[in-house]
């Protein structure tokens, strides 16, 4: 059977079924077929992540956002401020609040009602790789000290889910803080804070924060996930390769290259020359994220000043 | 102002309540001018948002839809038809199941939108009537909604989405299902609201339509209105959805002949 299938592929509609059939019945052998020629079942190269694309200020009622596509993986990210109390322990610094959604609009797996299992997993990761990763100088959302600071919500929505969706939600969240602009805020009269509409601030309010209206991103945390199957390397897998194979390697790195984060999670035994080529991958990888997001900036300037 | 800080409680959103009172009033003046006054948006009271719709966002889906509305933004999926996942008694027809829920971005301040739990149950009844149950015996057919941006007019677009989503689906349907919203105001009937026009209007019409079979399968009626009135208004909505069905149509025959080319 493993045999007819190829030349079947050219033979028309009832060719395709058959092929179609042996894909769904035997996904192990049909994915291994494909890795003995050095191909991936979407025509990828092994070790090639799919096409990626960044479009900045997806959602208008969002401070800052982002929509990514990673192939057919696509994530919608928001970033929303509040201003708030500070954290009694650290007076001078905001807080994120990092939240992962997987609608059951992006997956057969997900139903209503029920969060999918993977759901609050990545929202942990995202929040523990944003953070230890020093991308973002929570004193930059500081506005008062000791009395009022922004609470930085950030959403990431999956809107449809083809695998990797880790690498997309941290891409899209990077995008979205990239993107943020800080509202310009004022006191009233009664002590409380309130934003202030217009961007030019040229009325009777006092302002707070006239300077500070960008966040400086330090080190961009970056991140490929790379599927172990037996020799090979499957560098950004789909939903497809991810549900047949066992054993993954996500691995975060951030601009000048340093280790931010590695988990390989169950699945088999891997040797540590397999590991270090899941690095190098990753970085090659980061390099290239870099420039995605560094055309999406220039593109959404050129956009506004149309 | 420290002084006056020393309560310790901020709130941004006292600025946002003074300009939705100063849009209540002018819309208030403009009700007891009675005369036609341009929308926020420069529409004139009986045109349409320009809708923008497309098929196929969501690839693991076995259908899907986006559509753009103005500031309106909604993604629907169908999946199925697929095993029913809760336990049912024997059935010779199959169970359409649908379920809308908003982000958390989709309403100006995060996490205070209304809840509109009642969509679900809505968007069902508008499309119970216009799908064949009969063609997929003992399975479900799964319509989630996903409510990108609240801009107005969310339940209407929803239903035209779904409906969408389910002939790309290609679930077997006896019309596709438009539907289109108008607000009463005093005397004028305003097609396609926005949220600010729907914050203030004095009663709502929802109509969901099948323009092949000219016939309505949901009808919503609330707040005050007159028999001449409400008349007027539905023949207003039916003839808009026909237009959007038009509009549906054109698309949904446009991507078969790409994808057959």
């Amino acid at each position: 059977m493993a045999a007819e299938a190829k030349p079947a592929a050219a033979s028309g509609v009832a060719g395709e079924m058959e092929v179609e059939a042996y894909r769904r019945l035997f996904p192990v052998a049909f994915l291994e077929r494909h890795l003995g020629e050095s191909v991936r079942i979407d025509a990828r190269r092994l070790r090639e992540a799919r096409p990626t694309t960044i479009a900045l200020g997806a959602v208008s009622s969002a401070h800052g956002s982002a929509l990514v596509r990673l192939g057919d993986t696509a994530m919608l990210a928001s970033v929303k401020l509040e201003v708030m109390s500070p954290p009694a322990e650290h007076p001078d610094e905001g807080s994120v609040a990092v939240e992962f959604h997987m609608p059951p609009i992006c997956s057969p797996l997900v139903r209503p009602g029920r969060s999918a299992e993977v759901a609050p997993v990545i929202s942990k990761a995202l929040e523990d790789v944003l953070m230890s990763s020093g991308m973002l100088n929570l004193k930059d959302l500081c506005l008062i000290t000791g009395k009022a600071s922004w609470l930085a919500y950030l959403d990431i929505y999956c809107l449809n889910a083809d695998g990797s969706l880790f690498d997309a939600a941290l891409i899209s969240a990077v995008a979205a803080f990239t993107h943020l602009e800080i509202p310009l805020v004022s006191v009233g009269d009664d002590g409380r804070l309130f934003t202030v509409g217009g961007n030019d601030g040229k009325n009777k309010f006092e302002l707070v924060n006239r300077e500070k209206r960008k966040l400086t991103l330090c080190d961009i945390p970056l991140s490929l996930t790379c599927a172990l199957h037996k020799d090979s390397i499957l560098a950004d897998p789909t939903s497809e390769e991810e549900s047949i194979i066992e054993t993954y390697v996500t691995v975060v790195v951030d601009s000048s290259d340093r280790l931010v984060s590695l988990q390989k999670v169950g699945g088999a035994v891997t040797s540590m020359a397999t590991i270090k080529e899941c690095i190098s991958l990753a970085k090659e990888r980061r390099q290239s994220l870099r420039e995605i997001l560094i055309d999406s900036v220039k593109a959404m300037e050129v956009d506004q000043t149309e | 102002m420290s002084a006056q800080a020393g309560t310790g409680t901020y709130s941004p959103a006292v600025a946002a309540g003074d300009k939705r009172r100063e849009r209540k009033e002018e819309l208030r003046r403009h009700l007891v001018e009675d005369a036609d006054w341009p929308r926020a948006d420069g529409r004139s009271f009986h045109d349409c948002r320009p809708a923008f719709m497309q098929t196929g966002p969501t690839t693991a889906a076995s259908g899907s839809a986006y559509a753009e509305f103005g500031k309106t933004k909604v993604i629907v999926s169908v999946f199925g038809p697929r095993e029913s996942k809760k336990a049912m008694m024997y059935s010779d027809i199959g169970r359409l199941n649908c379920n809308v829920s908003y982000t958390t971005f989709a309403t100006p301040v995060r996490g205070q939108g209304a809840d509109n739990k009642e969509y679900s149950s809505m968007l069902y009844k508008a499309l119970e009537g216009a799908v064949m149950l009969h063609t997929f015996p003992k399975t479900t057919v799964d319509v989630f909604a996903l409510v990108l941006e609240s801009g107005g007019s969310d339940l209407p677009i929803i239903i035209s989405c779904a409906s969408l989503a389910l002939a790309d689906a290609g679930i077997m349907m006896y019309d596709l299902v438009t539907s289109v919203s108008v607000s009463c105001f005093g005397k004028n009937i305003i097609i396609d609201p926005t949220s600010d026009e729907e914050a203030w209007q004095d009663g709502s019409l929802v109509v969901a339509f099948m323009p092949a079979r000219k016939e309505i399968t949901q009808l919503t009626l609330t707040g005050e209105w007159s028999d001449g009135r409400i008349t007027n208004a539905v023949e207003l909505c039916m003839d808009a959805c026909s237009k959007l069905g038009d509009i549906l149509r054109d698309h949904l025959k446009d991507t078969a002949t790409l994808t057959s080319e």
